[in-house]
């Protein structure tokens, strides 16, 4: 499974080489792209000029979801159909691999070149799409200096977390937890934080009950909202006065979705977020490491 | 109309009682952590482990209290519906009550303008229950027979369930379809205190409003026109039992969902135990909607499942082919239409 993902890749590098080098209308400085996802639509931004930028998700301007939402209000809102995606004669299309399946074959049949990007799981598929979307869009070198700036926020939160094992549950509504097998889960795995769902056995995500985080006890809790506000019975789960008396707001990591649906850039917000986070819990390891004199 | 003797009465009461006592116990016992009834109990008493504490008093605790009081008010609310018209059919989930209080949380909800923890959610959620039981008993007249009952009820229930529907569509929460849905099944997980202090003010109002009409029911079960004679304003005290039982079960769908078919079973549970004087059937019926909704409510956590099943399905299926017992019963009662 994860070796075909790689040979699929390995391979889409290539053919996106072959095309990029082979015929003159692709082998523009700078091919005119359009992204139907909300991930493609943040990578597409983060590393390609704006004139480059034919359209985006109807999603790119959700502010829950996306973390560019500001900046996509510059660029076209495509309806994330295959109609005004063929009327605008782009050079390529960039999607997700399990969204819009009928709207990509469409693409495909009327010859349009549709880049898949594959959904981010680990922090080298994180690397592995922003080096292709670098590739497509012409602009390799951004893409490696996004990595770079995504390699120096994992070595500050690593130096925040300080080597103390400490046991992180990211809890989201009904009581959903986030594995090790996800953007996030890799994340705290990456930052030297024990994700406590490995106890409960859970490896993607999972519902648990109320009783069993309470039994579980881990030293941190993370959520992806501090309002004290539940507009539904969902939400209201992480905000039982259970888990409050345990964690109150200063027992708690707040990273909100649109830092961790996605890979991109936006991730090294969300280390930086967490390394902030861990900086403020733990001001004497921070001070430790960074003493001056 | 017999009279069971009093020592009977008094005797099926406290067994009752005890019986609810017994299962707000094992509703306290039971849950996904394992506990031994000697923690639990010191846990309850403010002692002994933290953890434990939090378990039995922050998460099993509020839940069981809702349980007592939301099947409580539903058994007591069906007793006063059935006394009120007379009609052994009578209860709040066939008049579409509960669906129509669901409807005003609903839209709280999708609105996402306020907090589910809000004093908004009850009072929406009792406006739409008012409206839905004064708008059945206007539609359906003074002395209505079953069917028209039935048929209004089943009319206001399908119009609140496609309001419901349509506030869902319309709602910019992107969870608002599977809270809605789980809304509409009606549970009792992972309420809190403040879920207690949300609903319990509203559930004792609507209690009290019920208890204190009980003997202007007694009187009723002689025909308006005789209670009329007596004394009773037969028009007022419709007014107090349809504000109580939307003050009771707009409170309880607040913070649980539509939990159906308490109010319909516990008051036949009692009849044979306690007699058919409809006054004293209220405060037997409150204890049987209690012990009802907490054995479901502790069935719930016991049946093995992937995920949790609703309280909500289990008081239907049990609920509904007892109701389809009661047709079958009452016949010939509806077989005559328009009494």
């Amino acid at each position: 499974m994860v070796g075909t993902a790689v040979i699929g890749r390995a391979a889409l590098r290539l053919a996106l080489a072959a095309a990029l080098a082979g015929t003159a209308t692709v082998a523009q400085a700078a091919p005119r792209i359009a992204s139907i996802n909300v991930c493609t639509d943040q990578l597409l931004m983060a590393l390609a000029d704006p004139a480059q930028i034919v359209g985006l998700s109807p999603y790119a301007r959700d502010p829950a979801s996306s973390w560019m939402a500001e900046r996509a209000k510059n660029f076209r809102r495509l309806s994330g159909e295959a109609e005004d995606v063929l009327a605008l004669h782009v050079d390529a299309v960039v999607a997700a691999p399990f969204t819009r399946r009928a709207t990509r074959e469409m693409l495909k049949r009327q010859g349009v070149w549709v880049v898949e990007f594959p959904v981010a799981q680990s922090l080298d598929d994180v690397r592995a799409n922003l080096r292709l979307m670098g590739d497509l869009a012409g602009h390799p070198e951004r893409a490696a200096a996004e990595i770079a700036r995504f390699e120096a926020a994992l070595a500050r939160v690593r130096n925040a977390a300080a080597g103390r094992r400490l046991r992180v549950l990211a809890v989201s509504r009904r009581g959903w937890v986030t594995g090790r097998h996800s953007l996030l889960g890799a994340l705290l795995d990456a930052a030297g934080l024990a994700n406590a769902a490995d106890e409960l056995g859970i490896a993607a995500g999972g519902f648990q009950p109320l009783e069993a985080i309470v039994r579980l006890k881990p030293d941190l809790l993370v959520v992806s909202d501090d309002r004290d506000l539940a507009v539904d019975q969902g939400q209201a789960f992480v905000l039982h006065p259970a888990l409050e008396r345990l964690y109150p707001s200063d027992r708690r990591i707040v990273i909100p979705d649109r830092l961790t649906v996605c890979d991109g850039p936006m991730l090294t917000e969300a280390l930086d977020r967490l390394g902030a986070a861990l900086a403020q819990l733990y001001p004497l390891a921070r001070g430790r490491h960074s003493a001056g004199p | 109309m017999s009279h069971a003797p009093a020592r009977r009465r008094t005797a099926a009461v406290v067994a009752l009682a005890l019986l609810v006592v017994v299962l707000a116990l094992a509703s306290l016992g039971i849950g996904p952590v394992r506990l031994s009834p000697l923690e639990v109990a010191t846990a309850l008493f403010g002692a002994g482990d933290e953890i434990t504490q939090i378990i039995v008093r922050d998460i099993r605790l509020p839940r069981t209290v809702l349980a007592l009081a939301v099947g409580g008010i539903l058994g007591m609310s069906g007793a006063a519906l059935q006394g009120l018209l007379r009609n052994p059919l009578a209860s709040p989930s066939l008049f579409g009550a509960p669906q129509a209080a669901a409807l005003g949380a609903v839209l709280v909800i999708v609105a996402g303008a306020a907090d589910v923890r809000s004093w908004l959610l009850p009072a929406a959620a009792i406006a739409m229950a008012f409206v839905s039981v004064f708008a059945l008993l206007a539609v359906a007249g003074r002395n209505a027979g079953l069917l028209i009952l039935i048929l209004a009820g089943l009319a206001i229930s399908s119009l609140a369930g496609a309001l419901t529907a349509l506030a869902m569509n319309l709602s910019s929460n992107p969870f608002a379809s599977l809270e809605v849905a789980f809304w509409l099944l009606g549970s009792l997980e992972d309420r809190s205190v403040r879920h207690v202090a949300l609903a319990l003010p509203f559930i004792a109002a609507g209690a009290m409003v019920l208890m204190s009409r009980r003997s202007a029911f007694r009187v009723l079960t002689l025909g308006e026109e005789a209670a009329e004679s007596l004394g009773v304003d037969v028009g007022r005290l419709r007014l107090l039992v349809i504000m109580g039982v939307a003050l009771g079960v707009g409170g309880a769908v607040a913070v649980t969902g539509t939990i159906a078919f308490i109010g319909l079973v516990a008051p036949h549970l009692m009849r044979p135990l306690v007699g058919h004087d409809p006054g004293r059937l209220l405060g037997p019926s409150a204890l049987a909607g209690a012990a009802l909704l907490t054995a479901s409510d502790i069935a719930v956590r016991l049946i093995p499942s992937a995920t949790n099943i609703k309280v909500g399905v289990l008081t239907a299926i049990i609920g509904v082919p007892f109701f389809l017992y009661l047709i079958v019963r009452e016949r010939r009662a509806l077989g005559g239409g328009v009494a």
